[in-house]
């Protein structure tokens, strides 16, 4: 595990939330709380293990590097329908009316990739 | 010898391209510097905001009887101060600044998952103006409180539209910041720059490690809470049973006492980076710290508890036995700031005052934090203004200190130019005035009985002197507010004519690799004429100084 010490951090991080449940269960709580306090160790183990993935296919530091930009530009667009979405359950589901287009318009300018030519 | 990283950008052959200056360029940036500037400014206008909210409260308490503010209003203003703080202003400035720095310290040219990031701002920002439109309502804004319990927050309580825009706002604004959680934590775990092992990484991102881990495990729960409560307001039989009543306060104080130390650990290390730099030398017991850092992360999901005492439904024993054991975490982290304190020869320039202001001050917050989180005492003051006051001096006393520390430490790297120091000095001073006399008072306000959350009190209630010098303190603390944005005004409008007092790169003679790079930073942060220095430590630039001096 020396080799991939990122996701003992996070693997260590998770057991920590583990044996502090575990002590927990000692003292009793309701039911709700050991489900919910699992379920966070459960992510935090998954969490652990997609760092575990991503460190052995390759290396813990690096000298090349991807900077992903394309597509940026359907963010905001994302952003704005997924707001309407959820104002949809305050003020009625004809939002969606405006909402679904707009997550269109954002899906579409992922495809196509536009972006923002920065140097 | 470490290599500088190359990078390999994507030719960007499809797709309409986005002028870099304009508007445009901003709003759709996967620059991570321009999404931490959005992010933080974003905050920091929030921050304005919620700062006139609290005048009109201490205006309004300021004396007894006063009708200045109705109960409605006031009610819909405390709340609104309260979760505008919380949830848009001291969260996301402390996720930001991470965007920001954490791949400049990580030598990495970019943020881990980009678009997401920058999706997180938008559902961030997007959630900040969902919330406050609660105000423009027939109905008013959201008046329940930042933790609205049921069955006060349900429909039947809290009728009206403004108390769903708050459910909304703070969902959208909360899982942005997941987002931007899960990419500053990816980006340390997995983008380092050759050389930059993790016992080498700097304090500043180990407290974001233990930031993020909080953030991607804690603040779902929130998530499940509005849930709760946006189902219990279309369903007014849900909260009729007592298990969904204390299952909201569960799931809410999950979220809840983590995020204190979302809004806590970042200025930490922030304040642990000032001193260090301004003492010249390296920050003493990294590696306790960065121990104590993900153990207190840990401790602090077991809490949460301590938050629900009162209600006779909660394992008390177990969360006052782990509320207390963070004091061993807590020591730890303060005796490193002493240790790099003592016996240096500091230089006490306006972030250093900040970071020194920020050590006594937390400590107030802290301690008093440690009897809350105690059931007898907890008892007592429960729901008083010794609450208040505490958490007044964790989040301002505290956290807002070692905000304020990092603004004047890194804004010479944003934006290449000085804040004026005199009116930086200002600001602290009338700040740390302020501070003291707004909520010092509130210690014995809530000992001699004055409830939170109170519109008004009766003359012979005894409360008039201490809320009129907490008054006064308010007042101070506007007037500092004020000096900082004329500082910042002033010099960023003195920036765009030319006639600003430059920077330079490294004004500061920093300890980490941002300071390595030229003063604002390039695209992909290290240009590629000025390789990274060798990251020998988790201070390579003070090494290097102190070879180059050697040598000499």
């Amino acid at each position: 595990m020396r080799r991939h010490p990122s996701a003992v951090v996070v693997a260590g991080w998770a057991l920590l939330n583990g044996v502090l449940l575990a002590v927990l269960a000692v003292y009793g709580e309701s039911p709700l709380v050991y489900w919910l306090w699992g379920g966070v160790v459960l992510v935090l183990a998954l969490a652990a293990a997609a760092v575990l993935v991503s460190s052995r296919s390759a290396p813990d530091q690096h000298v090349r590097y991807r900077v992903p930009d394309r597509g940026a530009g359907a963010v905001p667009p994302a952003a704005a329908g997924l707001l309407l979405v959820a104002l949809g359950f305050v003020y009625g589901h004809w939002l969606l009316c405006v909402a679904v287009p707009l997550l269109g318009v954002s899906a579409a300018l992922a495809v196509r990739g536009t972006t923002a030519r920065e140097r | 010898m470490t290599l500088a990283p190359s990078t390999r950008a994507r030719p960007d052959d499809s797709g309409r391209p986005v002028p870099p200056g304009g508007w445009l360029g901003w709003i759709s940036t996967t620059d991570h510097k321009r999404v931490g500037l959005l992010t933080a400014a974003t905050s920091l206008v929030l921050l304005l905001l919620m700062g006139v909210l609290a005048l009109l409260m201490r205006g309004q308490l300021a004396r007894p009887e006063e009708t200045f503010l109705g109960p409605h209003l006031y009610d819909q203003v405390f709340t609104v101060h309260g979760s505008g703080m919380i949830y848009l202003v001291m969260t996301p400035f402390a996720l930001g600044l991470g965007v920001y720095l954490v791949p400049l310290q990580t030598g990495a040219p970019g943020i881990a998952l980009p678009r997401l990031t920058l999706l997180g701002y938008w559902l961030y920002a997007f959630g900040a103006l969902t919330l406050l439109a609660g105000f423009a309502t027939p109905t008013g804004a959201h008046a329940a409180g930042w933790f609205s319990y049921p069955p006060l927050a349900d429909a039947e309580y809290s009728p009206g539209t403004g108390s769903d825009l708050w459910i909304v706002g703070v969902f959208l604004a909360v899982t942005g910041a997941i987002l931007q959680g899960w990419a500053v934590l990816w980006t340390i775990l997995r983008r380092r720059t050759r050389g930059m092992t993790m016992l080498r990484l700097p304090v500043f991102c180990w407290a974001m490690i233990a930031t993020c881990l909080m953030v991607i495990g804690a603040f779902p729960a929130l998530l499940a809470a509005l849930t709760l409560l946006a189902a219990g307001r279309a369903d007014a039989s849900l909260f009729a049973s007592n298990a969904w009543n204390i299952g909201y306060q569960h799931l809410f104080w999950f979220y809840g006492h983590p995020v204190v130390y979302v809004m806590f650990f970042p200025y930490l290390a922030a304040v642990a980076e000032v001193l260090a730099v301004f003492c010249g030398r390296r920050f003493f017991g990294y590696r306790g710290t960065v121990l104590s850092l993900l153990v207190f992360a840990a401790l602090s999901m077991s809490v949460w508890g301590h938050h629900m005492f009162a209600t006779g439904q909660a394992a008390n024993d177990y969360y006052s036995l782990t509320s207390i054991a963070l004091l061993v975490p807590a020591g730890v982290e303060y005796f490193g700031m002493l240790g790099t304190v003592l016996g240096a020869r500091p230089r006490l320039r306006t972030p250093m005052l900040f970071a020194l202001a920020f050590i006594p001050q937390f400590l107030i917050g802290g301690l008093t934090g440690i009897m809350v989180g105690t059931p007898v005492i907890d008892y007592h003051v429960t729901d008083s203004y010794f609450v208040v006051a505490h958490l007044h001096y964790v989040l301002f006393a505290g956290s807002a200190f070692g905000l304020f520390a990092a603004v004047y430490f890194w804004f010479p790297k944003v934006t290449g130019v000085l804040l004026d120091e005199g009116m930086g000095r200002l600001h602290f001073w009338l700040l740390v005035a302020g501070t003291n006399l707004t909520f010092l008072p509130m210690f014995a306000l809530g000992y001699l009985g004055m409830p939170r959350r109170v519109s008004t009190y009766a003359a012979f209630d005894g409360f008039g002197t201490l809320n009129l010098l907490a008054g006064i303190g308010a007042a101070l603390l506007a007037a500092g507010m004020a000096v900082f944005v004329v500082n910042v005004l002033r010099t960023l409008h003195a920036r765009r004519l030319g006639r600003a007092r430059p920077a330079g790169d490294d004004p500061w003679d920093g300890h980490t690799l941002e300071w390595a790079t030229p003063s604002p930073p390039p695209r992909l942060n290290f240009p590629a004429d000025r390789p990274l220095p060798p990251v020998t430590s988790f201070a390579p630039l003070l090494d290097l100084k102190r070879r180059e001096g050697s040598r000499a």
